[in-house]
């Protein structure tokens, strides 16, 4: 354990140096994440603006949903979202056998290495935004945050299944780089307030492909309009994140090299 | 004259067609836009049912408007997609861009002709199957008022994105790592292309302003004329009029990139390829 802490830590190192080379292009970066991450509910402000809403949801409620999918996305990004590209890039240029013949867990390097100090900007831009809907969220109770911290981890396992399922998709679809753009289609689901949905595609959404646990039932709980399954949710949530590991591991042992 | 333009669109048509053939290797990527197209377009969907609820029309525009709208951008910017900039800074950050002063061509029409040739492969294997998607499927009005100008000004909106493009690639010769200036003007023009949401819902100060940006007339301005009607700032114009609107803001872009082409040449340095 000890050990791979250790490898953890070197791998965070090695990438915030890596970023920090360019120092200009590193902050332009994060601040234009941030930047970005503020005004990506700008649909939402239009709408409320236009005298419109989602019927039932205040502006800050609808900005809350938005805000977690935000923090979401950025933990994601600084953590494993980085295995999509590490591996589609391994694939391509036949240099995953460099990882493979490592003493230590192929997955877990290739996780270490996926570490993305530049996605700080995007979480930055996150909080400030959570930050400010918050303030419009009346009787939030330890209670409520309890929970939101639960489903919100939830959330975080079904990000990580969908990374580790394009990562392994990308082992035999070689090269193509829109592949997360499939899951970040289905993902758009989650950040919408659940109620605008029929109910077939709510159903999908919290059971099959749990993408509402992203953000739509954590910001639900702060608001105090959780319902019983929701956390019922959470079950497929670990499942599809157990999915991932499982293919991913099975995609890596069936690769098959053509040299570096 | 005539045979210099015929020599050049020989050439045009012989580097489209072999881009073409280069990435028919990897149609599967434009064949994503297969699903997410329609994926997104769902989503849309059900914002904006949720939002038209009660409301017959919101700054001007109707539900079928505007889901008519969504497509619409759709469709154009599988025509019109352009990544001209992420390849220029790459030739230039890699050195490989020395080759180019070796070739009989400027650069900047041969990338010209492979975006023709990349996007043949889009309106095969995005545009075609989408747009059938949205008619029959979605039973969406996805036909274009009048034909004729909405190929005019999408033809004008392919040259516009591709002049916008190089010339934000243009960049990566001034800086080693260009890509946070790239990222700032995604930024920008995914909020000011009217690609998110129409520009009609902007802050009337930021619609004025949208007619000095170039952004509008890569998507919204498109967009509008293929569905038929052009409102901004509360100001109505006939389509004619759009696309003499358009069609200035292309040609001051076309300069303005040919300029900082030529500035840009005497910059570079190459070391190896």
């Amino acid at each position: 354990m000890k050990r791979m802490y250790q490898i953890y830590k070197t791998c965070m190192k090695a990438n915030i140096a890596s970023a920090i080379t360019y120092r200009v292009n590193f902050i332009l970066n994060s601040l234009i994440m941030l930047i970005g991450n503020v005004l990506f509910p700008l649909v939402t402000v239009f709408i409320y603006n236009s005298n419109a809403s989602f019927e039932g949801w205040t502006f800050k409620e609808a900005l809350l949903i938005q805000s977690v999918f935000i923090l979401s996305t950025a933990c994601a990004g600084i953590f494993f979202n980085g295995i999509m590209w590490n591996t589609m890039s391994h694939v391509v240029e036949g240099t995953l056998e460099v990882v493979l013949i490592k003493p230590t867990s192929s997955l877990f390097l290739l996780l270490a290495r996926s570490f993305e100090f530049e996605s700080i900007g995007l979480l930055g831009g996150g909080v400030v935004m959570f930050v400010y809907a918050l303030s419009g969220i009346d009787g939030m109770t330890i209670g409520s945050w309890f929970l939101f911290l639960l489903l919100f981890g939830a959330g975080l396992l079904v990000m990580f299944g969908v990374a580790l399922i394009v990562a392994a998709i990308s082992f035999k679809w070689v090269a193509n780089s829109r592949l997360p753009e499939m899951f970040e289609s289905i993902k758009s689901f989650g950040r919408y307030p659940g109620t605008i949905f029929p109910k077939a595609v709510v159903a999908v959404s919290s059971f099959l492909f749990p993408v509402s646990m992203i953000a739509y039932f954590p910001a639900s709980t702060l608001i105090g309009r959780w319902e019983a399954y929701f956390f019922i949710a959470i079950i497929p949530c670990a499942l599809f994140a157990a999915f991932g590991i499982w293919l991913y591991t099975y995609m890596l042992r069936s690769y098959k090299s053509a040299g570096g | 004259m005539f045979e210099k333009i015929k020599h050049r669109f020989r050439v045009m048509r012989a580097v489209a067609f072999v881009t073409y053939k280069e990435w028919s290797a990897y149609r599967t990527h434009s064949m994503v836009s297969i699903f997410v197209g329609p994926v997104y377009f769902l989503v849309q969907y059900y914002i904006w049912s949720a939002v038209y609820s009660g409301e017959s029309s919101i700054n001007g525009m109707s539900l079928s408007q505007m889901l008519s709208y969504f497509c619409a951008t759709m469709l154009i910017n599988y025509l019109t997609m352009d990544f001209a900039d992420w390849n220029l800074q790459m030739l230039i950050r890699t050195g490989k861009f020395i080759t180019f002063s070796l070739r009989p061509m400027n650069h900047m029409f041969y990338a010209l002709s492979q975006k023709a040739g990349h996007r043949v492969l889009g309106l095969l294997f995005e545009f075609i199957p989408c747009f059938m998607i949205f008619f029959f499927i979605f039973h969406i009005d996805v036909l274009p008022a009048n034909l004729l100008y909405a190929m005019l000004s999408i033809a004008m909106a392919f040259m516009m994105n591709f002049f916008i493009h190089y010339s934000i690639g243009m960049v990566a010769f001034w800086m080693v790592q260009s890509s946070s200036i790239r990222n700032f003007f995604s930024l920008c023009e995914g909020i000011f292309s009217g690609s998110l949401i129409p520009l009609v819902f902007f802050p009337k100060s930021l619609q004025l302003a949208s007619f000095f940006l170039p952004f509008q007339y890569t998507t919204f301005l498109p967009a509008m004329v293929y569905t038929g009607s052009y409102t901004l700032a509360d100001i109505t114009l006939p389509i004619p009029q759009v696309l003499l609107l358009q069609l200035v803001a292309v040609i001051i872009a076309g300069i303005v990139c040919r300029v900082l082409y030529a500035v840009s040449l005497k910059h570079f340095t190459g070391v190896g390829a």
